[in-house]
């Protein structure tokens, strides 16, 4: 392992700071006969108030990774704790209500529900964190400049436009936690720029922000960088 | 002015010759969304003319208009002042020029057929039998090196697979322009930079122009011209659009 | 957080959410016609069952009890509108010595109070002379040769006669039960009324019949006759509890005194029974039609299957919960559940009011309320296992990063693998079977019992072969659009030409969705076609039925003491609107020592006088066996039971009395026996002969005729009757079709069940275009991406017409053949297990074929017309879509 590439504890988790970490993550999927192992013994921690990038070619686990950060997946070895508390290998309604409370999440793209405006989408995710009052929406849309485009609806927006709306929704629940799934895929570099710097900004301010990538302005805006290849981290 | 009306008034039926070299021609072309006060002006005042042979990068921000430059040049959107023709290429039976191919940001390909039928797609539009159009698919993926791929349906291929399918399938058309929209957009560095490879070696192989728009300057480094669009304008640097030849 | 959800459903998602609404309301709406229907039919039943009895009580005083004391409990019933005393004497006989001496046998003489006629209307029907008075009933003035004015005697046992004056002569047309044995188990009535009838003034009958009374009592009895107020249940069975209830009150209150003959009860017992085969009519007929508009609706809904998995992977992202998931798709399933319920529920009284003129769902209010919920329920229902279940389904399953991909290469549904569709087909025709082997009995109503009970275990065997044949279509036409592609291709060449191998490629990895289309498609036009054959069959019974008991469009019977011969035709037939004439010989004749009736045709013309089915006969068909009459004019078709009696074999010599006409002695003439006939054209139900009408009269030397049929050619039948009627006189009685077709039969043939088949066949053609096109629309968003993707690759309007007409055409085939396919095996079903319906049974359907063309033709236009909109759609890529490529 390079230094810098994020150190695993050894014991528990001593630091309060540490938002996040998971420990020696496996992950295997069955296709057929096939066997892919997507993630090998992946660990890493994410302390309050840094942004870490994870780079690595499509197909080196980054988004496996992510989903299994989140909650959304188990891994098959491994555990994952999310602010001091375990999420993986949880029932269910455990890793829901950690991922409301403590997780937001921005995905590429997908990131709005159709039938709902923008201001409507963060009041939604405020409902389901079940924390946030109404002012507080236009707080996050001045946060990430969409002030203007509060009531309009998500066929109406621009790329840019969509991801930006996309983060003011994941921080609509006030997370500790912000993990981003290649949020800047589609973007040119510019908007990239932008969003990157919102999430530098976000981390600024405490949050602990976890971006997954592949262009090379990620890997610039972070703390941090830890690359994966094959499933390991190199 | 109506698509067809370009394509005819150009398409006697015979490629125009070699002779000036240039396969498309753009004077002036304009392209406006909308009408009043509310109208979106993508292309104005563009004049360019593709060589054959041309290598181009077509770089400039998003809202610059490159997307709707290349729809264009490949008559799949009409302008709305200007004209546009095609000498170097003839109509093709559908009224309008080609053969040129085009590839898009996504893949595009249809969910519901394989691959190798989704590549053979164009060969049978153009009116080419079946099982002709199937032999020039299978060669054409074996080209871009995914031929074990051709059963397999699109969602069950990675990003750069499938853009190597939209590549095979342009290369299956024996195309002698060749058009592509932010190819690499969605795909990482490396695998980009594989498809980009094989979009420049299919257009050495059939002596093709191509045209890449793309805002990654990595990418464009690997083409020896570069045109620039910003707000629906065309700045162009280093040899290509012809600028000896503005009417 | 459900206000924000339900906003942007009802905004954004205005067209899905009002289309799957549409089928529930469709589901609900049909449901509610059911029970409007239901309703309407039953009280018309009641009312009709009242309305057509004359008497609606018939009260024997038995033996011993005085008879006004009876009465006085009678009148004491406050819903007795008018109560008479009835005089019953039986007579040794009468006499009429005019030109010749005429004597009858045995008779009945009424003795009826002066109001009565007035009273009970229908009972009395004047021919000639005074309505009042002294009246002989018809068949006793002509056996007696007697009219008004005329004096005949009345035989008294044991006495003198008595001499009375005839005022008038009349028609009882109750006769059957105006001269019933009150009391009686139905085994025990008399077969016939007798034939001798004479009703006096109460005055003189007991004037006359006082002093026999003294010394045989048994032979004077007293009735009173009843008319109650009709203000019943409109439902037939309550209103038969009601009155039988009544009749038992009675007799209990008179401690025995009395009897009553339940007149209105018999009736309202039938219509019961008719009430509970409109009932199972109705929900066999209907219930399928219900079904396949939750199935439509269910379709509609998982077009949206897709889209809501990736909401939910959203939703479940941001940390929904199953639950919270859960009641989100709950609030949508209750805002078109509601919605359609409402709308459905309005549609139907908008119906019922057109139809009826009133909008209940019920004919009692506790029914109205019952049809209402259930149908309202029945929409909440298939709004929630279509869309909250499916939801619920995928909230507990899936993995949220699953739920973000599309399509996938699936495995065959459980079903398939274990042959589900091949067990019910099994499982139908062994239902079948059974309800074969007891005669399809599907309502049972013992004797007397004051429920009815309904084998609702019938409905088992068409539901089975419903899921059965559908089922058994999906796995075909899987398997015809997977592995047999080629073929598939090969049809398409026509329309997609050098493309058809590629479109057949496109169907075959969504043949998942083709075939579940394909099957809604073939199951609504099946149940289009089956409702329609059903529903023409039973019509074309009924008229049979109507033409069995009449004969012709106008019968005319001759008065049995008539003597009239065939010139008698020619009379007729100069009647304006007659078109031919045919003289059907009416004799006895004794087989054995049992007297049968004889009717004697004239085989070359009787079968176009009036239409003979095959199925009244056997050995032979209605025309091989009248060719047999011709040309062997001794031969003679007999009932089975004197086949059975006299163990006759065709060609047997079977000798028969019959009264000569010059000598009126009997005489033996022989036959041959050829053919059984179980059926004929104004035969009476028990035994009976058929033999050539010259041969009759060779060998009996009378040629008198005992009816003619006169064939109007079904037009103006009621004006004809009546000419006739006035030329003849009231020698003969005019029978016409039109109004044996009301009077028929069961109440069952009488109810409108022409409306709610028009109903049921509007929402079929309905359901059947609304199937083929729905699944052509709902591929269309989908649609416009590859068609912007074709257009890009060079495809033109015509390439792209292939792709879509492909489709078109393969849905379009696919279901009109499996739909003929599952709808004849579904007539032939219904049919058969609803037997009891029709009387008389019929040997097989019959056919509407204009309905089906039009059924056909309106499913194939409306799937032409969604595919031309398709491609119209998609004529020019929109830039928006280009840009998303």
């Amino acid at each position: 392992m390079s230094p810098g590439a994020g150190v695993s504890t050894t014991g528990e988790d001593l630091d309060e700071d540490v938002a996040l970490s998971a420990r020696t993550l496996y992950r295997f999927f069955r296709a057929g006969e096939e066997e892919t192992l997507a993630l090998r013994g992946v660990s890493l921690s994410l302390r309050a108030g840094e942004l870490v990038a994870v780079v690595g070619p499509s197909g080196s686990g980054k988004s496996t990774l992510l989903a299994c950060l989140a909650g959304l997946d188990e891994p098959d070895g491994g555990t994952v704790m999310v602010g001091g508390r375990r999420i993986s290998h949880q029932p269910e309604t455990v890793r829901t209500r950690l991922r409301a409370r403590m997780i937001g999440l921005v995905f590429q793209s997908g990131n709005l529900l159709e039938h709902l405006t923008v201001r409507q989408n963060i009041r939604l995710a405020q409902r389901l964190a079940a924390r946030g009052r109404r002012d507080d929406a236009d707080v996050l849309l001045e946060l990430v400049g969409l002030s203007a485009r509060g009531e309009a609806y998500p066929s109406r927006l621009s790329g840019g436009e969509a991801t930006r709306a996309g983060l003011a929704v994941a921080l609509a629940g006030d997370p500790a936690v912000v993990l981003a799934d290649e949020p800047t895929g589609e973007l040119d570099s510019a908007t990239e720029r932008q969003i990157l710097d919102l999430l530098a900004e976000r981390a600024r301010s405490g949050v602990a922000v976890l971006v997954a990538g592949h262009s090379p302005a990620v890997a610039a805006a972070a703390d941090r960088v830890i690359r994966l290849r094959d499933g390991q981290m190199v | 002015m109506s698509l067809r009306d370009g394509a005819t008034t150009r398409a006697d039926g015979a490629p125009a010759g070699p002779a000036d070299g240039a396969l498309v021609r753009c004077v002036n072309v304009a392209r406006t969304f909308g009408t009043g006060p509310t109208a979106v002006v993508a292309v104005h005042d563009v004049s360019c003319t593709v060589p054959s042979g041309a290598r181009v990068a077509l770089m400039g921000p998003s809202g610059s208009g490159k997307s709707t430059l290349l729809h264009l040049i490949a008559g799949l959107e009409a302008p709305t002042g200007g004209t546009i023709a095609w000498p170097g290429l003839g109509a093709g039976p559908n009224g309008r020029p080609g053969p040129i191919g085009v590839i898009f940001q996504g893949p595009s390909l249809i969910p519901t057929l394989d691959v190798t039928e989704n590549v053979a797609l164009p060969l049978l539009f153009a009116g080419v039998p079946a099982e002709a159009a199937t032999v020039s698919a299978t060669a054409a993926l074996d080209r871009v090196g995914i031929a074990d791929l051709g059963p397999k349906l699109p969602e069950e291929l990675s990003g750069g697979q499938a853009q190597r399918a939209a590549a095979a399938r342009v290369i299956a058309g024996r195309p002698r322009l060749i058009l592509a929209d932010e190819p690499t957009g969605q795909l990482d560095h490396e695998t980009g930079g594989h498809v980009i490879s094989v979009l420049l070696e299919a257009a050495e192989e059939l002596e093709a122009a191509l045209i890449v728009a793309t805002h990654d300057a990595q990418i464009a480094a690997r083409l020896p011209h570069r045109w620039t669009m910003r707000d629906g304008g065309l700045t162009t640097r280093g040899a290509g659009p012809g600028d000896d030849r503005r009417p | 957080m459900i206000w924000i959800w339900l906003h942007g459903l009802v905004r954004r998602r205005t067209a899905r959410m009002a289309a799957a609404a549409a089928g529930v309301a469709v589901a609900v709406a049909l449901l509610a016609c059911l029970g409007a229907f239901l309703a309407a039919s039953k009280a018309t039943m009641t009312a009709r069952a009242a309305s057509g009895v004359a008497a609606d009580w018939q009260v024997q005083v038995t033996g011993g009890t005085d008879a006004g004391s009876v009465l006085g409990a009678v009148r004491a019933d406050p819903a007795t509108r008018q109560a008479l005393p009835v005089g019953f004497a039986q007579t040794s006989g009468f006499t009429y010595t005019g030109p010749t001496t005429q004597t009858t046998g045995s008779g009945v003489v009424l003795g009826l109070p002066d109001d009565y006629a007035r009273a009970f209307p229908g009972e009395l029907r004047t021919l000639t002379g005074s309505g009042t008075g002294v009246l002989l009933a018809q068949q006793t003035a002509a056996n007696l040769h007697a009219g008004p004015g005329d004096t005949i005697s009345v035989g008294r046992a044991g006495m003198a006669s008595a001499r009375v004056r005839v005022d008038g002569v009349v028609d009882l047309p109750q006769a059957d039960s105006l001269f019933q044995k009150v009391g009686a188990p139905p085994g025990s009535q008399p077969s016939a009324p007798p034939d001798n009838v004479l009703l006096l003034p109460q005055a003189l009958w007991h004037q006359v019949f006082d002093p026999q009374a003294r010394t045989r009592p048994d032979l004077v009895t007293t009735q009173i006759h009843v008319s109650r107020s009709h203000a019943l249940p409109s439902d037939p069975a309550a209103a038969y509890t009601a009155i039988t209830a009544a009749a038992r009150n009675l007799e209990a209150r008179t401690a025995g005194g009395a009897v009553v003959g339940n007149n209105l009860g018999a009736a309202l017992d039938s219509a019961r029974q008719d009430a509970a085969y409109a009932q199972i009519l109705f929900l066999f007929l209907g219930l399928p039609g219900a079904v396949l508009a939750g199935l439509l609706t269910a379709a509609i809904a998982g077009a949206g299957a897709t889209r809501r998995r990736r909401e939910q992977a959203l939703l479940r992202s941001r940390g929904a919960s199953v639950r919270q998931v859960t009641r989100l798709a709950a609030v949508e399933a209750a805002v078109v559940g509601v919605a359609g319920s409402v709308v459905g529920l309005a549609g139907a009284a908008l119906v019922g009011r057109l139809a009826f003129g009133s909008a209940r769902f019920g004919a009692t209010t506790v029914t109205a309320v019952a049809w209402t919920a259930g149908a309202a329920v029945a929409g909440l229902v298939i709004a929630a296992l279509t869309i909250l279940v499916p939801a619920h389904r995928d909230a507990r399953a899936m993995t949220v990063s699953a739920g973000r991909l599309t399509v996938g290469r699936t495995r065959a549904p459980g079903w398939s693998r274990y042959g589900l569709d091949f067990v019910l087909l099994a499982a139908a025709g062994a239902v079948f079977a059974v309800t074969g082997r007891n005669g399809y009995q599907l309502v049972l109503a013992p004797e007397g019992q004051p429920t009815i009970s309904v084998s609702y275990w019938a409905f088992a065997g068409p539901a089975l072969l419903w899921l059965g044949t559908g089922l058994l279509v999906w796995r075909l036409y899987d398997l015809l659009l997977g592995r047999g592609r080629r073929l598939v291709g090969a049809g398409l060449r026509p329309l997609a030409r050098g493309l058809s191998g590629t479109v057949a490629g496109s169907m075959a990895r969504q043949r998942r969705l083709l075939a579940r289309s394909i099957v809604l498609l073939a199951l609504a036009v099946a149940f289009a076609a089956s409702t329609a054959t059903f529903n023409s069959t039973y019509r074309r019974q009924a008229e049979v039925d109507a033409q069995l008991t009449n004969g012709a469009d106008v019968t005319v019977t001759e008065s049995p003491g008539a003597s009239v011969g065939p010139d008698q035709a020619r009379r007729l037939a100069a009647v304006a609107g007659v078109e031919s004439v045919e003289p059907l010989q009416h004799r006895f004749a004794y087989v054995g020592s049992d007297l049968q009736d004889l009717y004697g045709v004239r085989p070359g013309t009787i079968r176009r006088a009036t239409a003979l089915q095959d199925a009244y006969f056997t050995g032979g068909t209605a025309k091989q066996l009248t060719r047999t009459l011709a040309a062997e004019p001794d031969s003679i078709l007999v009932s089975a039971e004197t086949v059975k009696d006299f163990q006759l074999r065709p060609g047997d010599l079977l000798n028969l009395r019959l009264q000569d006409g010059r000598t009126k002695r009997f005489t033996t003439v022989p036959f041959h026996y050829v053919g059984i006939v179980k059926e004929f054209p104004t035969a009476p139900k028990d035994s009976f002969l058929v033999a050539n009408a010259s041969y009759v009269t060779q060998k009996t030397g009378s040629a008198t005729i005992g009816a003619f049929l006169v064939d109007t050619g079904g037009r103006h039948i009621a004006s004809v009757a009546h000419r006739v009627r006035a030329l003849l006189g009231p020698t003969a009685t005019v029978t016409d079709l039109a109004t044996t077709r009301r009077v028929v039969g069961s109440s069952l043939t009488a109810v409108d069940l022409a409306g709610l088949t028009r109903v049921e066949l509007t929402f079929a053609l309905l359901l059947a275009a609304a199937s083929g096109g729905l699944v052509l629309a709902l591929g269309l968003a989908e649609r416009r991406r590859t068609f912007a993707i074709a257009i890009a690759l060079g495809a033109n309007q015509r390439q792209l017409r292939g792709f879509v007409s492909g489709e078109a055409a393969t849905l379009a085939v696919g279901g009109l053949v499996a739909g003929t396919v599952i709808g004849a095996l579904l007539s032939q079903m219904l049919v058969k297990v609803l037997t009891g319906v029709f009387d008389p049974p019929p040997s097989a359907p019959t056919v509407p074929w204009p309905y089906l063309t039009a059924l056909g033709s309106i499913t194939v236009a409306a799937l032409a017309a969604v595919a031309a909109v398709a491609v119209r759609l998609a004529r020019r890529p929109a830039v928006q879509v280009l840009r998303e490529l």
